[in-house]
């Protein structure tokens, strides 16, 4: 809760913060309209334009609670749509523009030094279930001749309601008769009940004209690799015993799901699985060595169906990791296995899911260990980030246009080249999903694994997607980040749309806007898992002007942070992350000279350093950017753990990505008595509140959680007392407390309940209304135990000097420097 | 001693020793040698079996470089405990435990009738004997399910400690990889691909060093297993029966689908590729068989004998003199260069074909007759004639071993007048030069070693001699001399023993020149069965009708030679009686399937010719000029009568044997009667004995033959009747027909000369000395 709460206005910053938190679940709540769907959540206050609330950056630091606060309201004319809905708008949970008040021209926007773009994040969850959108199921899906714009809230009607007038285009269309009629019922249709008419954000159910063939069925091709690594890490019987337990998970409500398994090691090894009903129906492995041009060993039964195989797959499951159990081979053909998973379902296109320890050394797309410590930190530390190997990118292009998405599970301990692996997920809509030094033997390490890869499996992806975004005339689609494919100008091509990512799309203002407000929708065309044809489409509404102190009062300063930090990762694998600190910084300076010369009239205030209320978070959030692993100044970082980061900061929705870059703190010895116990009225988990990211914050006989999505450290401070550690982990001294990766013993006392209560709902992405498989490792901190990991757990407190990175007391000094000269 | 006596002689020798001689008195000098004609050879059967066990000790042998064993013609000082090598005239010490060797107590080796003998030697064999089955899944059902039936019968024949090994083909090659229990596993080759031999062993795994995991260094004195890395493909049979058996069962036939106008691709060449490179890797020279089933010819990759267009047809003899043949050559040179390299490993090669069409036989020959591999030519796997036919493959002797040698060689050795000039039979050269080699060559020569890999009991070889002498030997010396010759044949026994076979001939010479004791050494059957084999010889490398001119002259030049006439008076023509066959069968050679392609695939021509160079004597004259006897009532049971048309009557039942076929035919009343059913009717019972009898005789013939003969039924004016009828002597066909007499059943439709008109033109050119 918190995001887009209804009714409230931006507060300024002096508001008591008990008041702010008090207000969080009181929102009027809206009558729902039929359809009701539980994710849309509030209407949007008409009428007035967001008020500029200038703070001073110096005099009132920054509070972390201001990062729980909804962005500038959407402020849009009486009227704007054609019915009353309170859904009418695009809630930010699904998009987020940079500025809630558009420019109405290139030079104001260019004037702002502020971005304009879209933060899109067409699903909020795993599971549809989980929370669900109108759909428009009878196949009548009326657009614009002109510009294909799909009817919205935002049109209007004209000619007694047979003609509509296009809100992008302003092209007149005819209303299609069926949009009043069902054909197949008899009878009429309340055209004013059409959910295209009453929610923003709705799905279609495509008629046959939106297919090129039939729907693909959901294709699974896991590649494991089965070398030495691999199999003695445990990796191969983890992955083979979490499909196996997953069978059920992985969608199939049509019965049509596929799947395939290659295990790589210098050799292909196919699985040839018969239907359960087949004569000689056993799993047969078929090997083939000769990875000059992989071939098919067998034109059948490699990939076969789940519901007809299903026993076999079982079986051939059941004995995957004794299969390999000997071996010695210490090779990965991984580029040779990709080419040949290409190959077996390229006619239909899919998943291939590469489970793998090693760095392919072997066949296609070899590489070479290339990290050299002596590169770190400098200059030269640019070129490990960027592709070694120029089959990644062209393979993962040829992959995308049959319809073949990668996703890459990197589990090495030693040099893997994420940089180079993680392009395969980059242009095919997939996700590189790292685990460094990742061993069974840990039952951490194990338990996450399985439950992140189990969740990944029954995630409901879509297939054959395509993404594009329209806009009112003047506005244009100039720049899209995020793991797809660009095939054309305007046009992003996903084989498989994922559930857990973002994508920011920049837009360009190339013609003067003179209307009260703008429209932009983006639409997925794409195919369910269960075989559907479907448009997922989300139309946003937003009011423009000429005035630049409105921009400002409305500009989201999260979804500006997410569109720089796609821009610093580009920066980054193009010239190195020296760079992109140094873009990062200058643009943060930039924004506060443009605010201090254009809205505060160069007044000097208190401190001098000032911005609206809405974006003061923005240079923490910067430098919470700077300081991300991807990105930090460091002789430190392995070139694959700064890759994987990278991979993360272009894909995180919004949510994630801000706690992934400013960690959520929570103390946890004096936490409220609600604090980890259920909402009465809602049921959440509730969690403390959260504390500033610094080193201050931390008592010496605290208890400590903080999460950056990612990992969750759990910090003892070096005087607890015996009762805490005893409350928690049920030990008499901390010097017994286990250190790094563990689990929370589950102990019969309330604290300790509560205290893993409040772990784990910090971990719940469901929670941040976004979908996501992570299931973060905790680590136990101690303040006076093993350095290094206290050092680690540090450089999640971005308000510290650590290392080479300046504290947010320096960091601001060195921007009023800046600013003001 | 008069002929029958003589021919009494050699067959004692034969049965003991398994050599026949062309002659068996040796010129004294080379003119005289050049005057007979018909080369001095041997037709030798080394594995001919026998009653005798082995000796249990090591042979004692001369000094290097000779080698040559110890033998009863050798001269032995007791005394002294010397024996002098009668090839190199060296004396050698006896061994310490001959010292109680006196005159009453002689070793076997030494006592006259054993001149020949076998050792059973200390040296194991590396590994027991290996059979690596190779399956053709391009088949129908019913012919795949009984080749895999025929293969899961013959574990049962196997010596349990026999290796055991599966490789199946179709569009692709698979190796199985029986010795892996979790699931059916197989190596999968591209049907397309020439994989060397390092790229089999890399593929499969066998390469271990360079496969091992990077960094970690092999545990110092750690063991290699025995074995080494192929034992997962090649396992004991009592190990892996349930593993291969299950492996057979599962076999499906090749999945990848077949257009209309298409052939299945069938990769015969890199299956076979793969199962060479295997057996090389970790079992060079161990004693090993490669069993190839194909159900038809090559269609995809290295070895291709015909496109898999189906429009294409694959070449007739006809095309190949025209040379119009697209992958005739790159697919022999493939076959052969495969044959080499499986012959110096010391491997066999066994071609099982089961199909209708031609599989490329003619292209793969090599493989069997390089390797003393078996070629097996059958109209499908669900034949009766490729199943007995492959069973009989696994026959075993009276000690229950398989009767078939591994990675066997010949040497022979000389006395100083004779030297060896080549070997005819299904070996290689290696290549060995010694004193006992010739200048001149005959079949494979310059060389007194030949490896044959496979080798069994009915086995043999040609080997021809030249006389070195320029002039006769002196006569100083008392009683006539010898010339000498010794065999001795290394294998590896089945039962995982090498074994020495040793043979030692030894022959008169010839007097001064004219010594008439030549002439009436001349076996001619032994003499037409070695001549034989060198025109299938030239054959393979010179043109049809250049052969049948070089019998001829050849034919001529020994009649001239050997017969007595007056100049230029035909009538005056006699031949004694050891030579008065031999015409005839040169008749019958030249009419032969063996020189006369036409009526042949190239395929069966490789096949027939393949035999021959296996057989010994006997067999071998069957094949040249068949057997023909009839049935009738006039006669007790059979009669042999004349390989002629006019041995077709109405009523008498013919049986004949070409050893290929055996035929059974009714001449017209006959055939009626037994329509009629007459042999069903009570005091009828004399027919129904008369039709049975060629029948139990044709089973008795069948019994010991391989391969399993073709058996045919048939009446006369019956289609099946022209199998007959090709063999006949056509004394009577449409061109010597009576005016006014209608064609009969006995007319022969050939322009062939008959006997009578061959041996009217051959008296003519004999006497008139332009032979
Ligand atoms: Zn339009
Ligand atoms: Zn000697």
């Amino acid at each position: 809760a918190g995001v887009g709460q209804a009714g409230v206005g931006y507060p300024a910053p002096q508001e008591p913060l008990s008041a702010q938190m008090s207000q969080m679940n009181l929102g009027p709540q809206p009558v729902p309209p039929p359809q009701m769907a539980p994710q849309m959540q509030a209407p949007q206050p008409q009428g007035l334009m967001n008020q500029l609330y200038p703070s001073d950056l110096l005099q009132t630091p920054f509070s972390v609670h201001e990062l729980d606060l909804p962005p500038p309201p959407i402020n849009l004319p009486p009227n704007t749509s054609v019915t009353p809905s309170l859904f009418a708008n695009c809630p930010p949970k699904y998009v987020r523009s940079t500025l809630n008040t558009v420019p109405t021209n290139s030079s104001l926007l260019k004037k702002s030094k502020l971005p304009f773009a879209l933060v899109i994040q067409p699903y909020t969850s795993l599971h549809d279930a989980e929370d669900p959108v109108p759909i428009v199921p009878d196949q009548v899906i009326s657009r614009c001749r002109r510009c294909r714009t799909y009817i919205n809230s935002f049109v209007t009607f004209l000619d007694q309601g047979h003609r509509w007038r296009c809100n992008m285009c302003n092209l007149t269309n005819d209303v299609p008769q069926a949009f009043d009629w069902d054909a197949t019922q008899q009878k009429a249709v309340d055209r004013w009940q059409r959910p295209e008419l009453n929610y923003s954000v709705v799905e279609f159910v495509a008629p046959q004209e939106y297919m090129v063939r039939a729907p693909q069925p959901l294709v699974y091709l896991f590649l494991f690799d089965v070398s030495y690594a691999a199999v003695t890490n445990g990796l191969l019987a983890t992955s083979a015993r979490c499909i196996l337990e997953s069978l059920d998970r992985i969608p199939n409500a049509d019965r049509r799901t596929k799947v395939g398994f290659i295990a790589v090691d210098s050799s292909l090894h196919y699985f040839s699985i018969p239907r359960d009903d087949a004569e000689n129906g056993e799993p047969r492995m078929l090997v083939v060595s000769d990875l000059d041009e992989p071939f098919l060993p067998t034109p059948e039964d490699l990939v076969t169906n789940l519901s007809e195989c299903r026993g076999n797959i079982e079986k051939f499951l059941e004995k995957l990791q004794s299969m390999f159990q000997e071996t010695q081979n210490g090779y990965s053909a991984m580029g040779s296995a990709l080419r040949a998973g290409h190959r077996l379902i390229s006619n239909t296109g899919g998943k291939i899911v590469v489970l793998t320890s090693s760095l392919p050394n072997i066949g296609y797309g070899k590489l070479e260990m290339r990290e050299d410590k002596k590169l770190l930190g400098t200059s030269k530390e640019g070129s490990l980030l960027q592709t070694a190997n120029s089959f990644y990118k062209s393979f993962a292009v040829e992959c995308s246009k049959v319809q073949v998405s990668i996703d890459m599970f990197l589990f090495s301990a030693q040099y893997q080249d994420v940089a180079t692996l993680s392009n395969l997920p980059r242009y095919t809509g997939g996700q590189t999903y790292f685990y460094p030094g990742w061993n069974a033997a840990r039952p951490e390490d194990a338990i996450k694994f399985a439950r992140e890869f189990s969740d990944y499996l029954s995630s409901e992806i879509g297939l054959e997607a395509v993404l594009r975004v329209r806009a009112t005339t003047g506005l244009r689609m100039s720049y899209f980040y995020g793991n797809f494919f660009n095939r054309s100008s305007d046009l992003c091509a996903f084989p498989a749309f994922p559930r857990d990512q973002a994508y920011v799309v920049e837009v360009a203002i190339d013609e003067t806007i003179n209307k009260p407000y703008v429209c932009l929708q983006a639409a997925v065309l794409h195919t369910t898992c269960n075989g559907e044809r479907r448009i997922r489409v989300l139309t946003l509404a937003l009011p423009t002007t000429e005035n630049l102190s409105a921009v400002y009062a409305s500009a989201d300063q999260s979804a500006i942070t997410a569109y720089f930090s796609h821009k610093a990762v580009e920066r980054a694998l193009s010239s190195g992350t020296e760079n992109a600190r140094d873009a990062l910084q200058a643009k943060v300076v930039e924004i506060l000279q443009t605010y201090r010369k254009e809205l505060a009239g160069g007044n000097m205030g208190g401190g001098g350093l000032q911005l609206p209320a809405n974006l003061r978070a923005l240079p923490v959030l910067f430098l919470g950017l700077m300081k991300n692993v991807g990105l930090r100044k460091s002789a430190q970082i392995p070139s694959d753990l700064r890759s994987a980061a990278l991979c993360l900061l272009s894909t995180l929705p919004i949510p994630l990505m801000l706690q992934h870059i400013y960690p959520r703190m929570y103390s946890l010895h004096d936490m409220p008595d609600n604090a980890g116990t259920p909402d009465p009225d809602s049921g959440e988990m509730v969690l403390p509140p959260p504390v500033n990211l610094s080193s201050e914050r931390l008592a010496n006989y605290g208890l400590y959680l903080i999460d950056d999505g990612q990992t969750q450290f759990l910090w003892v401070g070096s005087q607890a007392v015996p009762a805490l550690i005893d409350d928690v982990f049920g030990l008499e001294d901390k010097t017994q407390l286990k250190q790094g990766k563990t689990q929370l013993p589950v102990l019969e006392n309330e604290f300790n309940e509560r205290v893993r209560a409040v772990v784990e709902k910090s971990a719940d992405a469901r929670s941040k209304g976004v979908g996501s498989i992570v299931v973060p490792p905790l680590y136990v901190v101690r303040e006076d135990g093993e350095p290094s990991l206290k050092l680690w757990a540090q450089t999640l407190l971005v308000e510290d000097r650590a290392d080479q990175g300046v504290s947010l007391m320096q960091w601001m000094g060195l921007l009023r420097e800046k600013v003001v000269q | 001693m008069d002929y029958e006596a003589l021919k009494e002689q050699w067959s004692e020798i034969e049965d003991r020793d398994g050599v026949r001689l062309s002659w068996n008195t040796f010129p004294s000098s080379r003119i005289e040698a050049t005057r007979l004609v018909v080369p001095i050879g041997a037709l030798y059967t080394p594995l001919k079996e026998k009653e005798t066990p082995p000796l249990q000790y090591e042979p004692v042998s001369c000094k290097a470089p000779c080698r040559a064993v110890l033998n009863p013609f050798c001269q032995v000082d007791m005394r002294a405990r010397l024996w002098i090598c009668p090839f190199c005239l060296q004396r050698n010490g006896l061994p310490p435990h001959y010292k109680d060797i006196s005159q009453d107590q002689i070793p076997p080796e030494l006592h006259p009738t054993n001149t020949t003998i076998e050792y059973r030697l200390a040296r194991p064999a590396p590994s027991p004997p290996i059979f690596l089955f190779v399956l053709d899944t391009c088949q129908e059902e019913d012919s795949l399910k009984a080749l895999k039936d025929s293969v899961i019968m013959s574990l049962q024949l196997l010596p349990p400690y026999a290796l055991v090994g599966l490789i199946t083909y179709g569009t692709m090659t698979q190796v199985h990889e029986i010795g892996y229990t979790e699931c059916p596993k197989s190596y999968v080759f591209r049907g397309s691909k020439d994989y060397g031999a390092k790229q089999v062993q890399e593929m499969l795994g066998l390469a271990t060093p360079g496969m091992a995991r990077p960094n970690i260094a092999p545990q110092p004195g750690q063991i290699r297993a025995p074995m080494g890395p192929a034992a997962r493909f090649l396992l004991p049979v009592q190990q892996c029966e349930f593993q291969l058996t299950n492996a057979l069962e599962q076999l499906q036939r090749d999945p990848w689908p077949v257009a209309n106008d298409k052939r299945a691709l069938r990769c015969t060449g890199v299956a076979l590729s793969v199962a060479v490179g295997l057996l090389e890797s970790s079992f060079q020279n161990s004693g090993g068989r490669v069993m190839l089933f194909t159900g038809g010819p090559c269609t995809e990759g290295p070895g291709m004998v015909v496109s898999p267009e189906l429009r294409e047809a694959i070449r007739s003899h006809h095309d190949i003199d025209r040379d119009n043949i697209k992958h005739y050559k790159r697919a022999l040179k493939f076959y052969d260069n495969l044959a080499k390299r499986t012959a110096h490993n010391g491997h066999i090669i066994d071609i099982f074909a089961g199909c209708l069409d031609q599989v490329g036989l003619l292209e793969m020959k090599g493989l069997a007759n390089s390797t003393g591999g078996h070629m097996i030519l059958t109209d499908s796997f669900t034949s009766s004639m490729y199943k007995q036919s492959f069973a009989r493959v696994f026959d075993r002797d009276a000690n229950d071993n398989l009767l078939m040698g591994f990675n066997a060689s010949l040497e022979v050795i000389t006395t100083k007048e004779l030297k060896v000039t080549g070997l005819i039979g299904h070996a290689v050269s290696m290549n060995k030069k010694s004193a006992s080699v010739g200048e001149t060559e005959c079949g494979i020569g310059n060389t007194c070693s030949w490896k044959m890999c496979g080798i069994d009991p009915a086995a043999s070889y040609g080997i021809f001699f030249e006389i070195a002498s320029q002039v006769a030997a002196n006569q100083m010396q008392q009683g006539p001399q010898k010339g000498m010759v010794q065999f001795l044949t290394y294998y590896q026994h089945s039962s995982g023993q090498y074994h020495l076979r040793v043979t030692t001939v030894a022959r008169n010479l010839s007097g001064p020149s004219g010594d008439p004791a030549i002439a009436q050494s001349f076996d001619q059957e032994a003499a037409a069965v070695l001549m034989s084999r060198i025109a299938v010889f030239k054959a393979e490398v010179d043109d049809g009708p250049d052969v049948l001119r070089w019998v001829d002259r050849m034919l001529i030049r020994l009649c001239s030679r050997f017969a007595e006439y007056r100049k230029d008076d035909p009538s005056s023509f006699r031949l004694e009686k050891n030579f008065t066959l031999y015409p005839q069968f040169m008749f019958h050679l030249r009419r032969s399937q063996f020189l006369q392609v036409f009526n042949n695939s190239p395929d069966e021509t490789a096949f027939y010719r393949h035999v021959l160079n296996h057989e010994d004597v006997n067999n071998s004259l069957i094949m040249m000029q068949p057997t023909l006897d009839s049935y009738g009532f006039d006669h007790e049971g059979s009669q042999a009568v004349l390989l002629d048309s006019t041995s077709i009557q109405p009523e008498t039942v013919l049986l004949l044997d070409t050893f290929f076929h055996i035929l059974i035919f009714h001449g017209e009343t006959m055939a009626e009667w037994r329509k009629a059913g007459y042999q069903d009717q009570e005091g009828y019972e004399n027919f129904s004995t008369l039709l049975e009898a060629p029948k139990e005789d044709a089973k008795e013939l069948i019994q010991d033959r391989f391969p399993l003969p073709r058996f045919i039924v048939c009446d006369a004016g019956g289609s099946q009747a022209r199998f007959l009828l090709s063999k006949l002597n056509p004394s009577t066909t449409h061109t010597t027909g009576t005016y006014g007499v209608s064609q009969n059943a006995q007319t022969i439709f050939t322009d062939d000369v008959s006997l009578q008109t061959f041996m009217d033109h051959l008296m003519k050119l004999a006497v008139s000395g332009t032979g």
